[in-house]
């Protein structure tokens, strides 16, 4: 099949390959990781008897395969489990219950996604004006000090972990100045206002971290344009060079950018653990950091499927965007 | 990574490479751009601080793992006692907080394991990258439909959840900062690369040059060590300087959720990690080590531009572009653009 | 046992704390704190914010493990019986809670029969029965229910194979109920510390008609002076509102100042005591039930006379230390294990344990509060920072004359106490002894898996152990009764001892009704077991935390060393 929908359903039949076999990876690496599964749900002191009961409980003394299928089984059809008073059932996609609190891991997601979702939009607008701002400077103000200052913030940014430029910003932001409170995630439906008041501070970490990513691509793709043939005419003609630059130069730019900032959408929605940790937004990267330390394999999964589903997400949006920006590119 | 991120690494070079610069040549294109030469010398000397670590540190007169608890208040937390973190002749650069270790020889040989572990990390990374990619791009539509979808798995991995996961599998014997380096490498990092380097080679494959190759019977082998990877060199070598500063920041982030280099060995990922806490009680023990990782990175950054340049002329006359009429001389002399046909992936 | 609180480091996201950190005890300067301010009366009303680094994850009764009942936990849930609400030493005694007096024994303590006082209800205003006591008992023997601490089951007469009331409708018949006020429990031994166990959260009443098994802790039914009105991503966020049926006539413990408890956790331990230092807006009125401060928080502290005035101080019963297992050579040879403890360098230990504010240095394996019967002893004296020479003398005898190559033992996680930066501390110590210590790290779960089962057990590694309540109890029996010795589950008699004489006196002492009786015999055994060189004590960690501006009464006991949320007062 040609077209856009044949390239839509391979992407699919893709994405469906891809996300089994991320589940599989990950049941195999966390039934390897030690950690008696049964003894941390149970309780330090519990005791061999009431352990080998919580393994019966959750059917952890069954063979791997038998368990992935249970699972497999979970997301196609659902599954009943019981609270001890009563049998409560869980529709298809179904994606198990937490070890550790017998919550559906369907709800934890639910409850998690808003928040980084949050984090990473705002991020985003960030990092595509601090990103493409420093591009476009240091493409057409080579050498000015304004460039240079930004070109050092944006590697400074990449340059210095998270946890770092987070805390001294709070340090120094919320602390010392007190020009805003201490973040706090509040959600955007209570009260949108506070809700950006308070991930400033995250947005604006995480958009270091990625500014500089975006600052290189539009300086590099600019500087690609500005030396074709019809810039040199347009030149040639007495055409400003603002123009040159905001109507040619930036324009050509835009397909990439495009295209990387649905990539890094894409993987900060599950990867932003350290914001997310620092801040204490209870995100999806700060609850999977959580279940791998207590062996939470249903959260880990489940976790792992939803980023892993937007990275692949990100990248097909990110294909069909450039190939619509960039006539150049034939979906095949 | 998406194939459009192959811009990322393309952008800038395009897919028309002329033949590459013979040596001589390359070092006479570095030579001329003073920054990229400057970077190469910071460059070299982070090296040899790594290197020559011991000796620079018997010639202070301390080693990185000696505690002094006579340097430290401990009833205050273990602050270092005296000015700039209790720096003096004997301790150039004060004293870690809580041991009393000696800052400049943590910091020197800390130097080793993040240069190593990055540097390492990012040739594994090119290097499976680069082969992954180009045999997806020869290969027929099986081979590079099977690459691909094994590139998108490893893309969806996410890194710090199967760092957390492996290192807590692999035995305790095995050298950590070479697992660290493995991790970060195959983990993440080569499956971007690979998508990237996969773009360039099918962009370069349908060029004359490689076609006629092609054609005129010579294996497959041949064509992708005779006539593409001289073309893959610029993009792969931009995107390599990119992901030097990834891997730095992504050894002390594993170091943050505590399965990073194990102490007593120092890192500067590690010293991050522990320092950022005493910003206010003691800043040299978070500025020191946060420093030589911005220069590195900043170093990095500047030379993998050079190289590029030096690597391919027309970068050169591009980075020029508005720097006078030397531009439209060179425009004029580079090979004009023929619209390369980029293929999407199945 | 009861994990620690977290320390003010990061704690890489969560771990397993099964625990809910109680509360805070003050010895030292924070008295002066109480003093400071105009009105320093404590008035009602307000809101209290709670600032966290563990989620309230599990918030059934039956699933915490607390020691004492738990901070937050016991602003919720009333127990049997619950721990004096009061500074220092005081505040280490229990006392009644629902009931009208500790517990009355029969003779040989096998036998506790406590009456419930009168007028007790619940949130909804129906009232509170024994049966209901008995079934939140019953529950906390389910699968489903898991977490709590062992003794219940180790007690009560025919409980060990109990499944709970789900599965088992029978129910445990080691308990009666004659009537709605009285409640007796049938031990399998002799207990003369049932009434400290009483104060456990396995001890609040639940209605069994409002039992929803696993779905319980979202909104359980409060017997205390507050309510769960809010309860978010499993512990995230919880907001407590008064609850108008409880009566401060029949609770003499709980004083519930605030109106309003705001619970707000899964924060960074650095963030936490930054927003309590700035203490400002709402933070003003914060306090913190988990979050200790770190060393470098403790630098910058000391030298603010306005934030010093904030730091409450306490001290919890907690032990970390150097365990051996003997049957890994060279550890067999008690030669070897006394030359390591004249080794140690017990001040390095202190110092990267966050230095002398935080930690004491410690020759004793029980905690140095007269509670457990606290007798110093030192039976290696090594002074402050070691005395290598005797070690190396020691070696010498043992046959290592050309010194010793060890394998130390620790976890990976950040915790400051089994950690790496304890484990160089000790490794650099060693070395002056001429023993070279390589470091084996290994991740969280694997290290408590390795150090916990009797077949894989190291020689040599980094422990600690802390009280489940105040008393020698809790803390010698578990690690050096031999008829504790765990062979095909988790084991915490780690150093393997079975010594008749030990396992005696251990039983002779849980006769004792009278418990500072009780705690002198136990310090007594403390010190004989200590001879034996079967761990080498380290330190006792000392609790400090931050509080808001506006917070006053605090009470800090020795008990849990940390700051009383059931005491606090915002306005």
């Amino acid at each position: 099949m040609n077209g856009f929908p044949g390239f839509v359903l391979r992407r699919l039949a893709g994405a469906v390959v891809t996300l089994l076999v991320l589940s599989v990876i990950i049941y195999v690496v966390f039934y390897a990781t030690p950690g008696n599964v049964a003894q941390i749900t149970c309780g330090p002191r519990c005791s061999p008897a009431q352990v080998h009961q919580v393994a019966q409980q959750l059917h952890l003394d069954d063979p791997l395969y038998v368990r992935y299928w249970h699972f497999l089984q979970g997301v196609f059809v659902g599954q009943d489990y019981s609270t001890g008073t009563s049998v409560e059932h869980c529709a298809a996609p179904c994606l198990g219950q937490s070890y550790q609190t017998g919550r559906e891991v369907t709800d934890i997601i639910w409850a998690k996604l808003p928040v980084s979702f949050s984090l990473v939009s705002g991020a985003m607008v960030i990092w595509l004006l601090l990103g493409v701002g420093t591009g476009v400077l240091s493409a057409w103000r080579r050498g000015r000090l304004s460039e240079r200052v930004l070109t050092a913030v944006t590697l400074a940014g990449v340059a210095t972990p998270v946890f770092v430029i987070g805390l001294v910003l709070m340090i120094v932001v919320c602390g010392e100045l007190q020009l805003l409170p201490f973040p706090q995630y509040v959600n955007f439906t209570d009260d949108p206002e506070q809700w950006a008041w308070n991930l400033l501070l995250p947005w604006l970490s995480l958009a270091l971290i990625e500014a500089a990513g975006f600052a290189r691509l539009t300086r590099a793709s600019m500087l690609e344009t500005l030396a074709e043939d019809h810039i040199r005419t347009f030149r040639a003609y007495g055409v400003g060079e603002r123009a040159v630059i905001v109507r040619h130069a930036l324009r050509g730019a835009t397909a990439s950018v495009i295209a990387l900032n649905a990539v890094t959408v894409g993987s900060a929605v599950g990867g932003a653990v350290l914001t997310e940790t620092l801040f204490g937004l209870p995100g999806i990267g700060q609850e999977l950091v959580r279940a791998v330390k207590v062996v939470d394999l249903p959260v880990v999964v489940g976790m792992v499927l939803v980023t892993g589903f937007f990275v692949v997400l990100a990248n097909a949006v990110a294909d069909v965007l450039y190939a619509v920006a960039d006539r150049r590119v034939v979906l095949a | 990574m998406s194939e459009a991120l192959a811009a990322v690494g393309a952008a800038g070079t395009d897919t028309t490479v002329p033949a590459a610069p013979g040596a001589r040549q390359f070092w006479r294109r570095l030579r001329e751009q003073r920054a990229a030469l400057g970077a190469a010398v910071v460059v070299a000397l982070l090296v040899l601080v790594a290197l020559a670590a011991p000796l620079l540190t018997a010639l202070e007169g301390q080693d990185p793992t000696t505690y002094h608890p006579d340097l430290i208040d401990s009833a205050r937390g273990g602050v270092p006692i005296g000015s700039f973190g209790g720096a003096s002749a004997d301790h150039w650069l004060g004293v870690e907080p809580q041991t009393g270790r000696d800052m400049f020889a943590r910091l020197v040989y800390g130097a080793r394991v993040s240069l190593g572990v990055s540097l390492g990390a990012t040739l594994v990374q090119v290097f499976v990258g680069v082969a992954m990619g180009v045999a997806a791009g020869l290969g027929n539509r099986w081979i590079d439909l099977v690459l691909s979808r094994i590139t998108d798995i490893f893309l969806s991995l996410p890194l710090m959840i199967m760092a957390l996961a492996l290192l807590a599998v692999v035995p305790d014997g095995f050298p950590r900062p070479v697992l660290v380096a493995l991790i970060l490498a195959l983990v993440a990092g080569w499956s971007t690369t690979a998508k990237m380097v996969r773009a360039q080679t099918l962009a370069l494959k349908n060029l004359d040059y490689v076609s006629a190759s092609r054609l005129s019977g010579w294996s497959t082998w041949r064509t992708a060590v005779r006539e593409l990877l001289p073309g893959l060199a610029a993009p792969v070598i931009t995107y390599a300087a990119l992901l030097v500063p990834s891997n730095i920041s992504a050894e002390a982030a594993l170091s943050f959720l505590g399965v990073g280099v194990k102490p007593p060995t120092p890192s500067w990922g590690q010293m991050l990690t522990s320092a950022d806490v005493w910003y206010q009680a003691a800043p040299q023990y978070l500025l020191l080590p946060a420093l030589a990782l911005f220069v590195t990175v900043f170093a990095m950054t500047v030379l993998g531009d050079g190289v590029r340049v030096a690597l391919d002329p027309r970068a050169a006359s591009r980075l020029r572009v508005g720097t006078g009429r030397k531009r439209e001389a060179r425009a004029q002399a580079a090979v004009p653009a023929t619209e390369p046909k980029k293929e999407e992936g199945a | 046992m009861r994990q620690p609180s977290v320390r003010a480091r990061r704690v890489a996201a969560a771990s397993v704390s099964l625990v809910v950190a109680a509360g805070v005890a003050a010895c030292g300067p924070e008295d002066d704190a109480k003093s400071s301010g105009g009105d320093s009366a404590p008035h009602k009303g307000g809101t209290l914010t709670i600032l966290n680094s563990q989620p309230q994850e599990d918030f059934d009764p039956a699933r915490l493990y607390t020691s004492g009942g738990g901070n937050v936990p016991s602003l919720v849930f009333r127990t049997l019986t619950t721990r004096n609400r009061e500074n220092g030493e005081a505040g280490a005694k229990v006392v009644p809670d629902l009931a009208t007096d500790t517990g009355r024994p029969n003779k040989d303590a096998t036998v506790w029969t406590y009456t419930l006082k009168e007028g007790l209800k619940y949130e909804d205003g129906t009232p509170i029965t024994s049966a209901d006591i008995k079934y939140g008992i019953e529950r906390s023997f389910a699968p489903e229910l898991s977490g709590g601490a062992p003794y219940l089951r180790d007690w009560l007469a025919g409980a060990a194979d109990y499944q709970g009331p789900y599965k088992d409708k029978k129910g445990l018949s080691a308990i009666e109920t004659p009537d709605e006020r009285t409640i007796v429990f049938h031990l399998n031994k002799p207990e003369g510390e049932f009434p400290y166990l009483a104060t456990q959260t396995q001890f609040a009443p639940v209605p069994k008609s409002k039992d929803t098994g696993t779905k319980y802790e979202s909104h359980p039914v409060s017997s205390g002076p507050y309510k769960v009105v809010k309860n978010e991503n499993d512990g995230e966020h919880l907001v407590l509102e008064r609850n108008p049926n409880w009566s401060a006539a029949t609770d003499a413990e709980r004083k519930a100042y605030p109106d309003t408890i705001d619970v707000r956790s899964g924060l960074d331990s650095s963030v936490i005591n930054q927003r309590l230092s700035a203490s400002q807006g709402a933070d003003a009125a914060a306090v913190t039930t988990d979050t200790n401060l770190g060393p470098a928080e403790l630098a910058k502290v000391s030298g603010d006379k306005e934030l010093a005035a904030r730091v409450g101080t306490g001290h919890f019963g907690y032990t970390n230390y150097l365990a051996f297992n003997p049957k890994v050579k060279p550890f067999d040879d008690p030669k070897v294990r006394q030359a390591i403890a004249y080794a140690v360098d017990r001040s390095s230990v202190v110092n990267a344990a966050g230095g002398s504010a935080l930690a004491e240095p410690a020759t004793t394996f029980l905690p140095n509060q007269k509670s457990f019967g606290y007798t110093p002893y030192d039976p290696f004296p090594a002074g402050a920072s070691g005395n290598p020479a005797k070690a190396k003398e020691l070696l010498a005898q043992a046959g290592h004359k050309d010194g010793l190559t060890l394998t130390l033992t620790h976890s990976n996680s950040k915790d400051f106490e089994t950690s790496p930066e304890i484990a160089t501390a000790v490794q650099d110590a060693l070395k002056k002894a001429g023993i070279t210590v390589k470091l084996q790290g290994l991740e969280e779960n694997d290290y408590k898996d390795k150090i916990h089962s009797v077949k894989s057990e190291p020689g040599l590694f980094l422990a600690h152990w802390g009280a489940d309540w105040p008393s020698g109890g809790p803390f010698l029996a578990p690690i050096f009764d031999g008829r504790q010795i765990v062979k095909d589950g988790a084991n915490f008699n780690t150093g393997l001892l079975d010594d008749k004489s030990v396992n005696d006196e251990i039983d002779a002492i849980n006769k004792l009704t009278d418990l500072d009786a009780a705690a002198r015999r136990w310090g007594a055994l403390d010190k004989k077991i200590g001879e034996k060189a079967l761990v080498v004590p380290l330190f006792h960690p000392v609790y400090k935390r931050l509080y808001g501006s506006d917070v006053k009464n605090i009470v800090i006991s020795d008990w849990t060393g940390v700051l009383d949320v059931s005491q606090v007062a915002v306005k």
